[in-house]
């Protein structure tokens, strides 16, 4: 095989070969030689395709080759020596072979003469013969034609030549086609045979030189159109012999082309009898439609499988075609992934369905366990009376039996198994020592019954113990409260009991139990009143203050001078008073309680904490308001809950001087925090409409304040003045060096209008408006819900356009403590570090952050490499716990971070969050999961246009609309790359705008808190040459953010609460 | 010999217009015998522009004079100092004598009165035709002394074209097929089967296509 075309390979395998022609058009129009290979295709083995037949000027027939090629034909290039030099021959050739041609056929070319520029120059630097030579040099040899060596891919091409059967001298004709194939032709293709009896003639000779074995002849046929066709070709084409029978039979046809067909299919018939011929080139030109039926009528449709036939370019419609099908793949792709990514999503979500019943039924338990320990804690109770009845009864009894027998010695209450009790030593009578031990086991019993432990049980025994020696004057021992743990069978609040004995055993011998003598000479309290009090004494320590004072002011109705009863009364009041204004404020004006009922599950401190804010900024609104007497309601419910609260304290100081507030400095978007807390619907619709107001008038309220001296005023910003505003009220920097305020003094806002300052200039002179449009990206869900982008201008270009949407601050939260956070970026998030929905709730609180980024750094699987579930539970968590829009950032790894927000999306389902980073690796399962709920994505790139845009087109062909796609562009802090990162913004903006390229018109998500913060200039200590610390940090991540933001940044990923207000202040200021 | 042809009347009275002293310069070499440019054709140039140039109202001095050859310096570097007053020089030489005037007599304005043709022989009278291209490798002794390089209209060297039919060449019915005459030629002298041979792909070089040739003789090299 030599070239491995198809028509060598038919020829090799014996078939008889068709070849076919075509003409290329005059014109550039390449539909012409389309439209003509499709007639041809499927009838012919391969297609010659003619160079400047006749010397007219043609497309190429390496171009019209090409073309036909990729409509499936296999072409047979034609080369002519009379318009190239070898130099220009072996080029096409190259170039030929190299994009799919394997057929050359090579002439010498018609002169130049016939055609329409006969004025040129002719080439003819070689012959046919020494072009075929050339040629199967270039292909066997691997040699161009000067010797010089092809390195690399040769010409691989079955090579062919004309012969001219009819030309004279007709003799040498089979010497001179002998002459060709020794020269390299593999196969000839002959003019056009009308006088089949010369051919036969031609081919006997040819058959005797041997030619026919070393090369494949086919026979050129022609079907005459038209008498006139047939007559013009005898007279003008030189060396064709149209007979005289061919002119008959047109003359006499009804039907000339009908009859030319027959004619031709009538020679074919004969000459495929004719030894040697191993097939035939019919040569249709333009009339290429002749030829399926022709070849038909020949008996020759049956043509073997194309092989071979590899276009290397392809054609419109085979590129279309891929394109299809590649779209058909990615849409089924697409749908599959779409339809595992809603089960997986059903299936977390009947997970979810399920485990909240399973919860709701261990709930139900747990209150059904609470309501039987209850039962049996009221049964104990019951018992414990008995028990204490019994007691008391055992004591009247000793009593009585004291009062019998006065004359008797004082016992001495001695247990043995007792500690050392104070008193005086002594032997007991074996009476009291049996008295004393059948105490000592009904109190056994009494611990049993009660589950008490060894402490609560000795200071049990000490109460009675005590009463007893007051009741016998023994050295007066002292009931402190101070015992480790009240002995505490409170009905309200019943230990978890263990196995409570069925029946306490009565103590065995009870009616001989008490016979302690009585001192009767010191009758000083009351019995009762003792009793009382020892009741009044246990219920206080045992937290019933209630109980407690009900006991005591008994005690005190028999007995009001009872100091003891007196004191335990006081006390108990005071504890009872503690306790209400610890756990449920008394001053509800309203029939509500202060704090409301603190929501299962929910941190009771934690919600106390919330509340007082809540009063406290409350009392900062109404008091912005001039409503100063809400202001101070409001502050004092904040101080009832925490009398220490400075804040609230200051607040209500001023709102009874009615200082007023003073106006925010900080002008990062103020809105009112606390309507992030999760319930309190109406108030906050109202607070806000009263923000927007005072927003409205703040500025001017501003400038009242007497103006100090310049001077004056700054050293005032330095201070942390108290906080002004509602929400910077709450923000207060820990206590450190650096940055002690956290607030941020807005830019000056009455700039003239760009207009005005612009005097006389015209505006086309410094306008450019654009005619692109940044896409608006809608983020979370809900009242805190909010857009970035919409821009129709550069950024922050107001003059020239709108930027409907300021851009934003999300804060960033990992989900688990940070190992590398320098100490002057954690302090402010000490309290809450290990607990990442605490943290986000304390950004949004306290420093007023419009929307969180939760880094799921600890899933990277090279590091803590956490597992998705684990990473989405505490996902869950933080998206629960606050209200603003949320990103998830996993931590990079493409894949992780696949199975990571694909769990996490599976819990929290329909709430809107933002997934990210979605790379050119897991854009499809990511994008095909946030388009299943309908997320926002942020998609991911190294810094550059060109993959920016690409991972765009990659995401919206998966179906992700632009408008739910964030660019990260990947940035470089200041001193890190800032300059790059900002050049590549702009440019990609600059493109989106005035390009209207709006595969790149998507908002920047501009991850910046991490750049900086990792610099080594924010962790380096503060010293005397690079300043302080913090001051230096919180710098380079505000300055990082402005830079960003004036190349475009719309959402602004941030770490440190001074750097966050800076960037606000700075959108602010410019907008 | 070198076969040429005067232009015509009217383009040499466009190359002089505007002289008032002209010479025409004949040769006695091939374009005296080829009845382009001896002392003949001079007196009858020199005749016909001064008709010319009266009929268009314009009068000029004409002078005419005829070189034994231009393309020696024997005779041209006279015209240095003879010929440098005139305002044209209109050499009826081939193009060898024009050129040859050009390098050598920088003052003398020379003009080609003829177009050179080619290589040719005189068939009969009037009639020249082609016989050389000057190719500078003869193929001769290949072809039965018939040059297939000047005299095949695609300058072939492996036989007629497709096209040669009745020993007509394909261009014209009135130019013979060179090709047809080598093969008849040889079969005559029984060397046709030297037509089976295949003439290799030529070197043009020496055909001009390498650059302006030269020739040299070292033993008569002065
Ligand atoms: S082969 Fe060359 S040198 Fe010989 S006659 Fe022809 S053109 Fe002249
Ligand atoms: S017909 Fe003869 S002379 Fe004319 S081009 Fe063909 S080979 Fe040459």
């Amino acid at each position: 095989m030599k070239a491995g075309s198809n028509l060598e390979n038919v020829l090799r395998s014996g078939a008889f070969a068709v070849t076919g022609e075509l003409g290329p058009p005059k014109s550039g129009d390449l539909g012409l030689v389309r439209k003509k290979a499709r007639i041809l295709k499927g009838h012919v083995d391969a297609v010659n395709i003619t160079d400047c037949q006749t010397a007219i000027v043609r497309m190429s027939s390496l171009t019209a080759g090409l073309a036909a090629l990729a409509e499936g034909v296999e072409p047979v290039m034609q080369m002519t020596c009379r318009d190239r030099n070898r130099i220009g021959m072996q080029a096409d050739i190259l170039g030929a072979a190299a994009l799919g041609i394997k057929n050359l056929l090579c002439l010498t070319g018609d002169h130049q003469k016939f055609g329409n520029h006969p004025q040129s120059k002719g080439v003819f630097d070689m012959d046919s013969i020494q072009l075929l030579q050339m040629v199967r040099g270039m292909r066997d040899d691997r040699a161009f034609q000067c010797g010089e060596e092809i390195k690399g891919n040769e010409p691989r091409l079955f090579l062919g030549c004309a012969a001219n059967p009819f030309a004279d001298p007709f003799e040498f004709r089979p010497v001179r086609l002998a002459k060709k194939v020794s020269a390299g032709a593999d196969f000839v293709q002959t003019q056009i045979i009308y006088n089949v009896e010369k051919f036969a003639r031609f081919m006997e000779m040819v058959r005797d030189l041997g030619v026919h074995e070393k090369c494949y002849i086919l026979a050129g046929v022609t079907p005459p159109k038209s008498l006139g066709m047939a007559r013009y070709m005898k007279k003008f084409v030189p060396g064709l012999d149209v007979t005289d029978d061919v002119l008959s039979r047109l003359s006499d046809a009804s039907d000339q082309r009908e009859e030319g067909i027959n004619i031709c299919v009538d020679i074919i018939k004969q000459v495929q009898d004719i030894p040697g011929v191993a097939g035939v080139h019919v040569m249709a030109i333009e009339w290429e439609e002749a030829v399926p039926e022709i070849v038909k009528r020949a008996g020759l449709s049956n043509r073997p499988d194309p092989k071979g036939i590899e276009p290397v370019l392809s054609s419109s419609q085979s590129i279309e075609k891929a394109v299809e099908d590649a779209r058909k793949e990615i849409r089924i792709e697409l749908e599959e992934e779409l339809e595992r990514a809603k089960t997986e999503a059903q299936a977390s979500r009947e997970l979810v369905i399920k485990e909240k019943e399973k919860i709701a039924s261990e709930i139900s338990d747990l209150k059904k366990q609470v309501e039987e320990a209850r039962t049996m804690a009221s049964r104990k109770e019951a018992e414990v009376q008995k028990l204490t009845a019994e007691i008391e009864m055992a004591k009247k009894e000793l009593e009585a039996k004291q009062a019998a027998a006065p004359s008797a010695p004082v016992p001495e209450p001695q247990p043995p198994a007792a500690p050392p009790v104070p008193g005086p030593a002594g032997p007991l009578t074996g009476r009291e020592q049996r008295v004393l031990e059948s105490l000592n086991l009904g109190l056994e019993a009494l611990k049993t019954v009660l589950g008490l432990d060894d402490t609560q049980f000795e200071a049990l025994r000490r109460f009675l113990e005590a009463e007893f020696m007051l009741q016998f004057g023994q050295a007066p021992v002292p009931v402190t409260p101070s015992a480790p743990a009240p002995p505490a069978p409170g009905p309200a609040e019943p230990q978890p009991a263990g196995p409570v004995p069925e029946a306490a055993p009565a103590p065995p011998e009870a009616e001989a139990l008490v016979e302690e003598p009585v001192k009767p000479e010191k009758p000083a309290r009351n019995k009762e009143v003792v009793n009382l009090v020892a009741k009044g004494n246990l219920a206080l320590h045992s937290g019933d203050y209630n109980g407690a004072i009900e006991a005591f002011e008994q005690a005190l109705g028999i007995d009001p001078e009872d100091a003891k009863a007196k004191a335990g009364l006081a006390e108990a009041k005071a504890a009872l008073e503690k306790a209400i204004s610890a756990v449920q404020p008394s001053e509800s004006e309203e029939s509500e309680g202060l704090l409301p009922p603190c929501p299962e599950g929910v941190d009771e401190t934690w919600w106390k904490e919330k509340w007082i804010i809540r009063y406290t900024a409350r009392g900062n609104v109404a008091m912005m308001n001039g409503d100063y007497e809400k202001a101070v309601v409001e502050f004092e419910k904040a101080l009832s809950l925490d009398p220490e609260n400075g804040k609230a304290k200051d607040g209500l100081n001023r709102a009874k001087n009615k200082e007023g507030i003073r106006i925010p400095e900080a002008a990062g978007a103020p809105s009112v925090e606390e309507e992030k807390t999760p319930e309190p619907a109406a108030a906050p619709a109202e607070e806000e409409e009263e923000e927007k107001e005072e927003e409205a008038e703040a500025a001017p309220a501003e400038e009242k304040p007497a103006k100090p001296e310049k001077a004056a005023e700054e050293e005032k910003k330095e201070k942390p003045a108290p906080e002004p505003k509602a929400p910077k009220v709450e923000i207060s920097a820990p206590a450190g060096e650096g940055v002690s305020d956290l607030s941020v003094t807005p830019l000056a806002k009455d700039e003239p209008p760009l207009s005005e300052r612009a005097g006389d200039i015209p505006e086309d002179v410094y306008m450019e408006s654009c005619s692109g449009m940044i896409q608006s990206v809608m983020l979370g869900d809900g009242e805190n819900a909010f857009s970035v982008g919409g821009e129709t201008a550069l950024p922050f270009y107001n003059f020239e356009g709108d930027m409907p949407n300021p851009p934003r601050v999300a804060f960033e939260v990992l989900d688990s403590e940070p190992e590398e956070w320098p100490d002057v970026l954690t302090k402010y998030f000490s309290d809450c570090l290990s607990d990442p929905a605490e943290w986000a709730r304390k950004c949004v609180e306290q420093y007023n952050a419009k929307s969180i980024c939760l880094s799921l750094v600890s899933t990277d699987p090279n590091g803590a490499d956490a597992s998705p579930a684990e990473a989405a539970e505490v996902a869950e968590r933080v998206v629960e716990a606050v209200d603003v829009p949320i990103i998830l950032w996993g931590c990079g790894n493409a894949e992780k971070d696949t199975e990571t927000l694909r769990e996490v999306t599976g819990r929290i389902g329909d709430k809107k969050v933002c997934l990210g980073p979605l790379s050119d690796a897991n854009y499809r399962t990511l994008g095909a999961t946030a388009m299943a709920f309908q997320y926002p994505v942020v998609a991911s790139t190294p810094i550059d246009v060109n993959l920016a845009k690409q991972l765009n087109i990659l995401l919206e062909n998966l179906g992700v609309h632009l408008d739910h796609i964030l660019m990260d562009p990947s940035i470089g802090a200041v001193g890190y790359g800032l300059e790059y990162t900002y050049s590549v913004m702009e440019r990609i903006r600059l493109a989106a705008l005035t390009q209207q390229d709006d595969k790149l018109s998507c908002p920047f998500i501009v991850n910046l808190g991490r750049e900086v913060w990792k610099a080594k200039e924010t962790r380096l200590p503060s010293d005397g040459m690079l300043g302080d610390q913090e001051r230096r940090g919180v710098l380079m991540e505000a300055i990082t953010a402005s830079a960003l933001l004036l190349a475009g940044g719309e959402l602004m990923v941030m770490r440190h609460p001074k750097a966050a207000a800076l960037a606000d202040a700075l959108v602010e200021g410019m907008l | 010999m070198i076969i040429a042809e005067r232009k015509t009347l009217k383009e040499l009275l466009g190359m002089i217009d505007g002289c008032s002293r002209v010479l025409i310069l004949g040769c006695r070499g091939c374009v005296a015998v080829c009845s382009a440019g001896g002392d003949k054709e001079v007196a009858i140039l020199a005749s016909a522009l001064k008709l010319g140039l009266t009929r268009r109202g314009k009068k000029i001095d004409i002078e005419q004079r005829t070189l034994v050859r231009q393309c020696d310096p024997e005779y041209i570097d006279p015209l240095n100092q003879d010929a440098a007053d005139f305002d044209a020089v209109l050499s009826m030489a081939c193009g060898v004598g024009v050129n040859f005037i050009a390098d050598r007599c920088d003052k003398v304005n020379v003009l080609p009165a003829l177009d050179t043709t080619f290589y040719g022989a005189n068939l009969s009278s009037g009639e020249w035709k082609e016989m050389c291209a000057g190719c500078g490798a003869c193929v001769l002794h290949l072809t039965g002394g018939l040059c297939p390089v000047a005299r095949c209209a695609k300058s072939l060297s492996n036989g007629p074209c497709g096209g040669s039919q009745g020993g007509r060449c394909e261009i014209h019915p009135d130019v013979a097929c060179i090709w047809q005459q080598i093969y008849d030629k040889l079969s005559g002298l029984n060397r046709s089967d030297e037509m089976k041979n295949i003439m290799p792909i030529r070197d043009w070089t020496s055909a001009g296509h390498g650059g302006p040739r030269r020739r040299i003789r070292e033993d008569l090299l002065p």
